[in-house]
């Protein structure tokens, strides 16, 4: 030992070592408790929902204060860090004691799994009549979720790199032209990513239904070269900062979004997937739930009636970039640049919610062959 | 003294941290194991074992692991030489820095290694300008070359920090005495410096193939689904609600890593025992070596800096740069500090509160389990040593998903577990650094005090823990900087009342709200330098001996 330390009193060190501790602890469980007050409507949702808008700071406030006063409740939205599919999951985990009342952001595929319906409780809202009766065949007819939003699926590409002028093959895009613009796709994991999977079903009906070839043929052929990222967030990321990557599956908003932001005619556009002289797109309808064995069931109804009013759906447009499930709210004038239901032919209708749900496991067990292959 | 009191002390001492271990690791762990198996009958796990995707995934774990592990040693192994071989200014504030990557979170090396590495990033600009080409040449962060090359970065430190550690305690008078016996440089390494700095380099292998075979964001992100590791697919499973699937490819996982793990520990046991470093260690100054060497270091240095600093410095622009506008600003740093819905400044204090509590409990629980050790011819340090090692081998999805499931939602409690999977997450470290002050510590003072009619108490508390102190700092310092990077489990039991820095990272990133989340990312750097900082001043040992 080259020294000692010097003596000092442990006594002294212990001490400030407990006392610390107990404040430390002390302050946490009573930082906690006020958080959790028992009359909290709490709603679980995905992490980007209602941030895309002016004022994202501030839009649970603008939203869904009226509902906290009218009713004298605190509405709580908890954006979970994770997609939808990754809520239902947590809800499953806590479905023996359920600390959610509503859920918003279940689609019409993830409504298809067992297990989403296992932690809902059916709920016709006295609202209902207010919603689109299309999406609510398109999402759920047992009425577990009501649609609050619904938005198509589709390619998008910036114009000022690829338009019909440069490149007149684009103007059609079959599946086929589109597998010879692989090197330049870039669409989501269909395990990770609702849009992703939106695609990869939108490939499944066109080949299948409406070319009559094996699905599989088109992703062994794209394969080498299609860009697929996790989400979509890294989606966009690649498709805006890598310029030979023009095409990403996306939804019809965006080139509205575009025009919004930058006060402009958008850059970017909407490519939605040809066919025999005519368009396609999938549409994703999200929906807004009651959890099973909620802890405050009734407010949660009337939390529910009130998203599906136009005082909610008001706000969908341009903080959500969905298109209102109620068909009387007024969109921005930005939204003539979106993609319109009515310019499209719906894929849905192509594959029934039935077959969907019977083979979407194995469709992505051999979408993963294909990949890993 | 009352022998038989002394017999069980150390028994009860020892199972408060071998009880939490079991609570918060292997009860969650096998719950969520068994119901998966039990529960879904309709899942035969015979079938997902055999199904070509595991055999793929499987296989390609293996080879991504092991190539992860043959280039950091390759590219670690010079550095290590280096640090231990030649004197420098601001050496400290170096090794300070080499350990950033090792704690920040996955998802931020992501988004850094993309920028420097991928396609259209630093790297592939330069090419580009210099080739005058249009198009995109160098994309080193997709698929198997950019999952290996991700991997040595997180990895090539551990190699330097254990390796130059280890030649740290040679003495330079063995190699004198080669010198002088007429043994040329090649026999002098052969025969000398590879024995002795063996088992260290292979600790480092074992701990980076330990990490490199968990790997989860890595490998999702930069494999862009072509590659899978097991832990993909226990995650996708989890995802798609097939709890037979996820536990049995969670069982096949945990076997293997539970065999690096213990090799793990079996060796480095081995380099603890080994002693401290020698005063006698043979080191030159910069101004001694020859040009030749200079240039040789100069070309080793660059490839260090943009394999292990790229990233780190692509992650503090991205703090300040906003790529949209292409401007600079402070927007992300006020972010951390402002309080509003999306702001920082609960993560903030979450992050800080969190850490620093299962810091304390880190400590707590190390020392008894340190002690432990010295337990020889018994059950207990075996017993304890596989205990402390499974926070290192368990997979962190399937731990993160047990905890919510086993624990927090039976419980309604949440802070308290994320403080506790914090914890278990620095525990193996925390231990093995006070473990070496445990082993280091003079058994002759120990004597001396009792013979000098010190009481049991007494002597813990002025003579044993002063002697300890050196070890619990840089044990607590790690136990900090694991927790404060820990996101798995916080992310699967959070509320976002109680999200973390680590955390609101992906919020900031899905929101594409960059600048807010490089600001994050950069607070935790600097909490985590900070922190090293702080070891190197107050210790003398080095964090090569602890890991």
């Amino acid at each position: 030992m080259a020294k000692y330390p010097r003596r000092r009193n442990p006594r002294m060190i212990i001490s400030i070592v407990v006392i610390t501790i107990t404040i430390l602890v002390a302050s946490v469980s009573i930082m906690n408790f006020y958080q959790s007050e028992p009359l909290t409507l709490k709603i679980y949702t995905y992490d980007s929902f209602l941030i895309w808008g002016p004022d994202p700071e501030g839009i649970d406030e603008i939203v869904f204060g009226p509902f906290e006063r009218r009713y004298n409740v605190n509405v709580s939205i908890e954006r979970l860090q994770t997609d939808a599919t990754g809520i239902i999951t947590r809800l499953a985990a806590e479905s023996s004691n359920p600390v959610a009342d509503v859920v918003i952001g279940i689609d019409n595929i993830l409504i298809l799994k067992e297990i989403t319906k296992s932690v809902l409780e059916p709920y016709i809202s006295l609202n209902l009549n207010q919603i689109n009766s299309t999406l609510v065949d398109y999402l759920d007819p047992e009425h577990y979720v009501t649609p609050i939003d619904f938005g198509l699926v589709t390619l998008i590409h910036s114009l000022s790199s690829i338009n019909s002028t440069s490149n007149p093959d684009i103007q059609n895009m079959t599946l086929d032209t589109l597998a010879e613009y692989a090197d330049a796709l870039v669409t989501e994991n269909p395990h990770l990513s609702s849009p992703g999977l939106a695609f990869l079903l939108s490939e499944i009906a066109i080949s299948e239904k409406l070319l009559h070839q094996d699905w599989e043929d088109w992703w062994v052929t794209v394969n080498a070269d299609i860009s697929v990222p996790p989400g979509w967030t890294e989606a966009w990321s690649v498709w805006y900062e890598s310029p030979s990557r023009l095409f990403l599956n996306s939804y019809g908003t965006d080139p509205a979004y575009s025009a919004y932001f930058y006060g402009a005619p958008p850059d970017t556009a909407a490519l939605p997937l040809h066919h025999n002289g005519t368009d396609y797109a999938w549409m994703q309808v999200e929906g807004i739930g009651l959890v099973k064995n909620s802890p405050n069931p009734d407010i949660a109804r009337l939390f529910i009636d009130y998203c599906l009013s136009e005082e909610v759906q008001q706000y969908i447009g341009v903080n959500q970039w969905m298109l209102p499930a109620n068909p009387s709210v007024n969109l921005d004038p930005v939204f003539e640049f979106a993609l319109h239901p009515e310019e499209v032919t719906i894929l849905n209708s192509l594959l029934p919610q039935t077959e969907i749900a019977a083979n979407l496991d194995l469709w992505l067990d051999q979408w993963d062959l294909i990949r890993t292959g | 003294m009352n022998n038989k009191r002394w017999k069980f002390f150390p028994i009860l001492v020892i199972s408060i941290p071998l009880l939490l271990l079991i609570g918060f690791i292997v009860y969650p762990v096998v719950y969520v194991i068994l119901r998966g198996l039990l529960l879904e009958l309709d899942t035969n796990p015979f079938e997902v074992l055999t199904s070509v995707l595991t055999y793929r995934a499987f296989t390609f774990n293996i080879v991504e692991t092991l190539l992860s592990v043959g280039l950091t040693v390759l590219l670690g192994l010079p550095g290590a030489f280096l640090f231990s071989k030649i004197k420098f200014r601001g050496k400290g504030i170096v090794q300070a820095l080499l350990i950033v990557p090792f704690i920040l979170p996955p998802i931020v090396v992501v988004v850094g290694f993309i920028r420097v590495f991928g396609s259209n990033g630093w790297l592939d600009s330069i090419a580009m300008q210099m080739l005058g080409s249009s198009t995109s040449i160098i994309d080193l962060s997709s698929g198997l070359v950019g999952i290996v090359l991700a991997h040595a970065f997180y990895n090539i430190p551990l190699v330097i920090l254990m390796v130059s550690a280890s030649l740290n305690q040679l003495d330079s008078e063995l190699e004198e005495s080669a010198e002088i016996l007429g043994a040329t440089t090649f026999q002098k390494y052969r025969r000398i410096i590879l024995p002795h700095i063996l088992p260290s380099l292979l600790v480092a292998s074992l701990l980076t193939a330990l990490f490199c075979f968990v790997s989860f964001p890595i490998v999702l992100t930069l494999g862009e689904s072509r590659y899978k590791t097991l832990e993909i697919m226990i995650y996708d499973s989890f995802l798609a609600v097939d709890y037979g699937r996820a536990s049995a490819i969670a069982m096949v996982q945990i076997i293997i890593t539970l065999m690096i793990a213990y090799s793990y520990f079996r060796i480095s046991k081995k380099v603890t025992q080994e002693g401290s470093s020698s005063p006698f260690s043979k080191k030159v100054s910069l101004g001694e070596l020859t040009l030749k060497t200079k240039a040789v270091l100069l070309f080793y240095f660059s490839i260090l800096i943009v394999l292990v600093a790229g990233p780190i410095i692509a992650i503090i622009q991205a703090a300040f740069y906003n790529p949209y506008s292409h401007e600079y600003t402070l927007s992300g740093i006020e972010n951390v500090f402002s309080s509003g819905t999306m702001g920082g400044l609960t993560p903030l204090i979450n992050s800080i509160v969190y850490a620093s509590l299962a810091t304390i409990l880190a400590v707590l629980l190390a020392i008894p389990l340190a002690y432990s050790r010295r337990y020889r011819f018994s059950w207990i340090p075996e017993v304890s040593t596989m205990l402390v090692l499974l926070p290192l081998g368990i997979s962190s999805i399937t731990l993160a998903y047990g905890l919510m499931i086993a624990i927090a939602v039976p419980l309604e409690i949440i802070w308290p577990v994320i403080v506790i999977a914090q914890t278990l997450i620095g525990l193996p470290f925390c231990a093995k650094s006070i473990e070496s002050s445990v082993m280091k510590m003079d058994e002759a003072l120990l004597e001396q005090a009792d013979i000098l009619g010190a009481s049991r108490m007494q002597r813990l508390l002025y003579v044993e823990l002063p002697l300890l102190t050196p070890g619990i700092v840089v044990g607590a310092v790690f136990a900090f900087a694991m927790a404060i990077g820990e996101m798995s489990a916080t992310l699967f039991i959070a509320h976002p009342q109680n999200y973390t820095l680590a955390v609101v990272i992906y919020t900031y990133l899905s929101a594409r709200r960059f600048v807010d989340a490089g600001a994050a990312a950069l607070i935790l750097v600097i909490a985590c330098v900070l922190s090293f900082i702080i070891i190197d001043r107050l210790s003398e040992s080095s964090f090569g001996e602890v890991i």
